[in-house]
């Protein structure tokens, strides 16, 4: 791993032939590929691997010592797992509370962010401050007590907490849309300032309609986190309100308890690639969002 | 707005003083106008921050000296009692033992991994777009896709990592118990290297280039220059990702989706070594309802996040640089 790491050394070109430094440079590219190829093999094994699973049959995953390709492919695993549990109606709640969360929490972090980006009173450094520091507090600290209260409020297997969630901004993409809107120039709300508009209507008409990229951005970190997370939904939605997440995870199950993994593994294939073709699609501005997040 | 209010003078002195207090008056409210929007647009954060972080944890500081467990309704105060009971358990000492060396391991690993596959796929390559995504891909995978991906590749007998052993003639091991579970639960966090390989590429692609040609010219070898120039300027990017890899780490619900039965309650079914700290306040949570016990454990824990967070950012305050060029800092 460490070979990897290093640059390549300037080629001396004073003691060699240049035939020999070609030879030298084109020997060093192949081996770069050479390690690019295999350590991108070995990324996306697990997931080839998850694919494969469940496309053979129950006894092909079962046999020992390893079967490695299936003797026939089981497309007909894809459809079973849609009939073993309510795949679609997993799959709409998942959808339902996600589009619930990325919606609400990309307009209040936007709206919290355009305050922290141009506005200023006293406390703000401080505010800022917790804001920054609430990154830092891990989220399950404060999960297992919420959902304590969620469960005194009766708001256990309803939405409500997503969507208080949601109203309540997300730290992380508040950074974000602050640091962006701190970039944009002075002059567009002076103007606006001039011309009698209160900050509402600039914060909706000048800044919201220029910053596109940042609420896709923020919308697709946040739709993936909610179709990702496990504990949540497990904790706070009864089996037949819960997402596919949680289902994907418990549900295929036969009679007797036992886990039916071909299925299990076709199903969470069927959960995973709709993320993975919308990380595809928005990749720029996904990993911009990432990005930016991380540094500065 | 307040300039249509001034009285109309003919004397020019005094229009221009009234002019000049008009300004001032209306400068004033202008900054007055600005407090009170920061805090309407500030708000919704502020109040949801009050009632959906503040108020559970100091609920659960509450809980933690009581013996609740939403059931009985006989629960009662009992002052530090639970703290003094998880100091002399040794299963909590036991998980946050596995936590902490998970993360002492987990971090830097994924740390040293993403930065060299950002350093890999920084060079000019032909299709490194494409190597980008695809290395960065399995990041994306949700935590119950990794899981069962990783589940069935180091299954004790059908899963390819045991087929590959057996190929060279290694005896198959039970990878998914102890005591070597903690070695898969250890290659989830770095199939998502991804993560730091983006972050550590923004921040490679900010390294100027100058600095590298200066140190070329210099006749720095390239080893040199990845330590002198590149990993000094990556720092604050490094050092981020320590503290969140960190707190991501010793929040992880991995050994949940690895074990046999990926269940709240299947919380018995984790192995040994994968027994990390955040699993026994599940246990305790969940398993057992042991709510007040529980509320301090994550009390606990969360005091040592706070402590280890400052610790790393005071000794590594003199080794990060923040920026080489303050004139540069805004792009």
């Amino acid at each position: 791993m460490t070979a990897t790491i290093l640059p390549p050394k300037p080629s001396q070109a004073a003691t060699s032939t240049p035939s020999g430094v070609r030879v030298r440079i084109r020997a060093r590219r192949l081996a770069l590929y050479t390690v690019l190829v295999s350590v991108t093999g070995l990324f996306l094994g697990p997931f080839g691997w998850l694919v494969l699973s469940g496309l053979k049959t129950q006894g092909e995953l079962a046999a020992s010592p390893v079967h490695w390709l299936p003797d026939a492919f089981q497309w007909h695993n894809f459809a079973d797992a849609f009939d073993q549990i309510d795949f679609l109606g997993y799959a709409r709640n998942s959808l339902v509370i996600a589009l619930i969360y990325a919606t609400l929490v990309t307009l209040s972090s936007a709206w919290v962010g355009f305050g922290f980006a141009r506005l200023d009173a006293p406390g703000k450094k401080v505010l800022f401050g917790v804001l920054l520091g609430s990154m830092m507090l891990p989220q399950m600290v404060t999960l297992l007590p919420t959902y304590l209260i969620f469960a005194k409020l009766g708001m256990v297997n309803t939405y409500w907490p997503w969507v208080l969630w949601g109203l309540s901004a997300a730290p992380y993409l508040v950074f974000l849309f602050r640091q962006f809107f701190a970039g944009m120039p002075r002059e567009l709300e002076e103007a606006a300032i001039v011309d009698g508009c209160g900050y509402t209507s600039i914060f909706w008409r000048i800044f919201l309609p220029q910053s596109w990229p940042v609420l896709s951005a923020s919308f697709i970190i946040a739709f993936t986190w909610t179709w990702g997370d496990y504990i949540a939904p497990q904790l706070l939605l009864s089996t037949d309100r819960t997402t596919l997440a949680v289902a994907v995870m418990t549900a295929y199950v036969n009679e007797g308890g036992t886990p039916v993994p071909e299925l299990q593994a076709a199903a969470s294939v069927m959960y995973v690639v709709p993320i993975l073709l919308i990380f595809l699609v928005a990749q720029r501005g996904f990993v911009a969002g990432m990005s930016t997040s991380g540094l500065k | 707005m307040t300039v249509d209010q001034l009285p109309s003078r003919t004397d020019r002195f005094a229009a221009g003083r009234a002019r000049a207090t008009g300004a001032r008056r209306s400068r004033a409210s202008m900054t007055a106008r600005r407090h009170r929007a920061f805090y309407l647009f500030t708000s919704p954060w502020i109040i949801g921050f009050l009632l959906l972080t503040v108020t559970p944890m100091a609920y659960a500081l509450w809980l933690s000296f009581t013996t609740f467990d939403g059931i009985s309704p006989n629960w009662k105060y009992v002052g530090l009692g639970n703290y003094r009971e998880l100091l002399n358990d040794p299963v909590t000492w036991d998980s946050l033992g596995r936590a902490g060396l998970f993360a002492v391991t987990s971090v830097p690993l994924s740390i040293l991994a993403g930065l060299g596959l950002a350093v890999l796929v920084n060079r000019p390559l032909k299709a490194r777009g494409l190597f980008r995504t695809l290395l960065y891909l399995p990041a994306v995978v949700p935590p119950v896709g990794a899981g069962l991906a990783f589940k069935l590749l180091f299954d004790q007998n059908s899963g390819a990592s045991n087929g590959v052993l057996t190929f060279f003639g290694i005896d198959a091991v039970p990878w998914l118990a102890d005591p070597y579970a903690r070695y898969v639960l250890l290659m989830t966090v770095l199939w998502a290297a991804g993560n730091v390989m983006i972050i550590s590429l923004a921040g490679l692609q900010d390294v100027p280039k100058e600095l590298h040609e200066a140190a070329r010219i210099d006749g720095a070898s390239s080893w040199r220059t990845f330590r002198s120039i590149t990993v000094p300027l990556l720092s604050p990017v490094l050092l981020f990702q320590t503290v969140t890899g960190m707190i991501a780490s010793v929040q992880t619900i991995m050994p949940l989706l690895l074990a046999p039965l990926g269940d709240t309650s299947g919380i018995t079914t984790v192995p040994q070594s994968n027994y990390l700290y955040m699993m026994h306040v599940f246990a305790q949570y969940f398993a057992l309802g042991r709510y007040g016990y529980a509320s301090a454990l994550l009390w606990v824990l969360f005091v040592l996040i706070l402590v280890v967070t400052g610790l790393i950012f005071k000794f590594t305050s003199g080794a990060v640089f923040y920026n080489v060029d303050p004139e540069a800092k805004k792009k």
